[in-house]
């Protein structure tokens, strides 16, 4: 009874997680298929891995004639404009061939890493200063919030929240004037700055939450040996808060990454653009004319974020179920 | 007595000293903002300009804007779209997971269904822009396949059809960390509960509506705030897919005011526009936590 309702609720599960990913099996599919495969038909599989397998097992098989195969088009943007059969047929040996499919199979991958890799450094970048600078001034706060009392700290707390109510679609205008004002335009800054700004209210409202259930009895002997505030902060709350400092960075990061719109208005300048704001403009770009290569770019802009969560998901999990979000 | 708060006052300085950063950037960064799209809101201004008040006539002009009416149309279809999408469709897994008899396997879907997350947002739109709703896409590919090739079109391109397909972008909607939301309050439910509706006989599905969907309201509750002020809010989808068009068929306010500030320079007509969001936004948070705590006391009563 139990096994056959178990078996029921995989398989209805198992088609709901198959729906959700088909769009990003297609994605990883078609990123090593080249534009005349995508032409010859939708569905299919990579036709240059068929092909290694078949001159792999030729050359371990110790076959030595030699194959014709069509010269590969030229790389980038001008090789989608090209015809199939305007290639020349050349006459090679396997390993030509192998080297040649190769490159067939890795063309959208090294094309797009080549585009990719300055904004990736740029993100990475502004991601690593926004999480550093929001765990930083977030937890200082959520820390002097939670263990002290002086006179305003309650409204002052309030204040702080009351801001998060403050939707960005209101003031996306406007601070895009503040920071034209402030000459900020065209600048790592103009990322970290507002993002460090508004990513700490929920940092510091988090961080609060966790240092308000900190037994006193730890600060009190600490006290009287004399530590004052930030020997207390350093010494006694940060070293037992790695789980929070967890999720409050990796919801920074995941926010930072995924930030579009502000990075595409502020930084004009093509040297300042973030992954994200990059891909729209490779979208629009004739890199785009190229079907491999932006699949290999959604692939690409994914790989940081898979490795972070690789490496996050148990605290993340156990941040996000215990407490903060229970309303 | 003013004496001894200013003494205390003092005493804490350390305090005050350790919060500075924070309320610095506060200042700076949200709280100007804050008021100068108020401020700007009633002047005609364009950057390099000079800016001239015009007191509530941007106002005026957005009521009878040719976008209004159907910008607001596809708004509210759009929001009730993804409340009752967001609401079934991941509190729906979330049971199914939850039913799970093996810990092993509720863990490992939770993980699962967490993955898609490392995608970037504007990938994602992208992928269902051209793999999915393209010309030769997914869903006209899928048509042709089955026979059905008189039903293919520009899923994005045709009045008719646009605003479902941006509606739909994430079907199944399953993605994401709204189902751990919803796990973490179906697991807060104490087991003595479910064992005396068993006991009464109560079927699954009458103890679902029940017992799990009242029980999981706070969180129910939580996520339909949050979904209603994402799509107030968002407009990436149709900035980055369809620019608001054919027409303005898929048009909403958001992208309405990105156009007017950042394509046709008029900042304090957009500055509008945004007022306008933010007391829609306000008055529908307010609305929530009103309703909110009376739901509370209701429980409290019974």
């Amino acid at each position: 009874m139990r096994r056959r309702r178990d078996m029921l609720l995989h398989g209805v599960l198992g088609f709901i997680v198959f729906l959700t990913m088909v769009p990003f099996v297609f994605v990883l599919n078609n990123s090593l298929r080249t534009n005349m495969e995508m032409y010859h038909s939708f569905f299919g599989l990579p036709g240059s891995v068929e092909n290694l397998a078949r001159f792999t097992w030729y050359r371990l098989a110790g076959r030595q004639d030699e194959i014709r195969l069509r010269r590969a088009p030229p790389e980038g943007a001008a090789g989608a404009e090209t015809r199939a059969a305007d290639l020349p047929v050349e006459t090679i040996g396997y390993a030509q061939a192998m080297g040649r499919l190769w490159d067939d199979l890795t063309c959208g991958y090294r094309y797009a890493w080549k585009v990719l890799r300055p904004y990736m450094v740029n993100t990475l970048l502004v991601c690593v200063a926004t999480a550093i600078g929001v765990v930083a001034i977030g937890s200082v706060s959520g820390y002097v919030f939670a263990r002290y009392r002086f006179p305003g700290s309650r409204a002052l707390f309030v204040a702080v929240l009351s801001l998060m109510i403050i939707p960005g679609v209101l003031t996306l205008v406007p601070s895009f004037l503040l920071v034209k004002q402030l000459g900020l335009l065209n600048s790592y800054w103009v990322l970290i700055l507002p993002y460090v700004a508004g990513g700490q209210v929920f940092a510091i409202f988090l961080f609060k939450g966790f240092f308000d259930g900190l037994p006193e009895e730890l600060f009190e002997s600490a006290r009287l040996d004399g530590a004052g505030h930030l020997a207390l902060y350093w010494h006694i709350v940060l070293p037992l808060s790695k789980q929070v400092i967890a999720v409050v960075g990796v919801m920074t990061i995941l926010g930072t990454w995924n930030n579009f719109l502000w990075p595409f208005i502020t930084n004009a300048d093509a040297q300042y653009h973030v992954v994200a704001s990059g891909l729209y403009l490779m979208g629009q770009s004739p890199a785009s004319n190229n079907f491999s290569t932006m699949f290999a770019a959604y692939v690409l802009s994914s790989v940081p974020l898979l490795v972070l969560f690789i490496y996050a998901t148990q605290p993340f999990m156990r941040g996000v179920t215990s407490g903060a979000f229970k309303a | 007595m003013a004496r001894g708060r200013l003494q205390a006052v003092a005493r804490n300085l350390g305090c005050y000293a350790l919060l500075a950063p924070t309320f610095l950037m506060l200042a700076v960064f949200c709280f100007v903002p804050f008021v100068w799209a108020f401020t700007t809101s009633f002047y005609a201004y364009e950057i390099g300009g000079e800016s001239a008040f015009v007191g509530l006539a941007n106002y005026g002009e957005y009521l009878g804007d040719p976008t209004f009416l159907s910008s607001f149309t596809n708004l509210l279809f759009l929001t009730l779209f993804s409340v009752f999408v967001n609401v079934v469709f991941p509190f729906g897994v979330a049971k199914l997971i939850f039913s799970l008899s093996s810990e092993r396997a509720r863990y490992a879907y939770r993980i699962i269904f967490l993955v898609p997350i490392v995608v970037p947002g504007v990938a994602v739109l992208m992928i269902w822009g051209g793999l999915i709703y393209g010309d030769n896409g997914l869903v006209n590919e899928v048509l042709r396949l089955v026979g059905l090739g008189a039903w293919t079109r520009g899923w994005l391109s045709a009045p008719d059809t646009v605003l479902w397909a941006v509606a739909c972008i994430g079907f199944p909607f399953a993605g994401g960390i709204n189902i751990l939301i919803y796990y973490a309050g179906l697991s807060s439910i104490p087991e003595s509960v479910h064992e005396a509706a068993q006991l009464d006989g109560a079927s699954g599905l009458r103890k679902f509506f029940a017992i799990d969907v009242p029980l999981v309201l706070s969180q129910i509750k939580l996520l339909v705030i949050l979904t209603v002020i994402g799509v107030i809010q968002g407009f990436q989808g149709m900035f980055i897919l369809t620019r608001g068009g054919p027409g303005f068929a898929s048009m909403v306010p958001g992208l309405w005011m990105y156009f007017n500030a950042f394509s046709f320079q008029r900042m304090g007509y957009a500055c509008a526009i945004g007022v306008v969001l933010f007391l829609i936004i306000l008055v529908l948070t307010v609305l929530n936590l009103k309703y909110f705590r009376s739901a509370e006391d209701v429980q409290a009563a019974t």
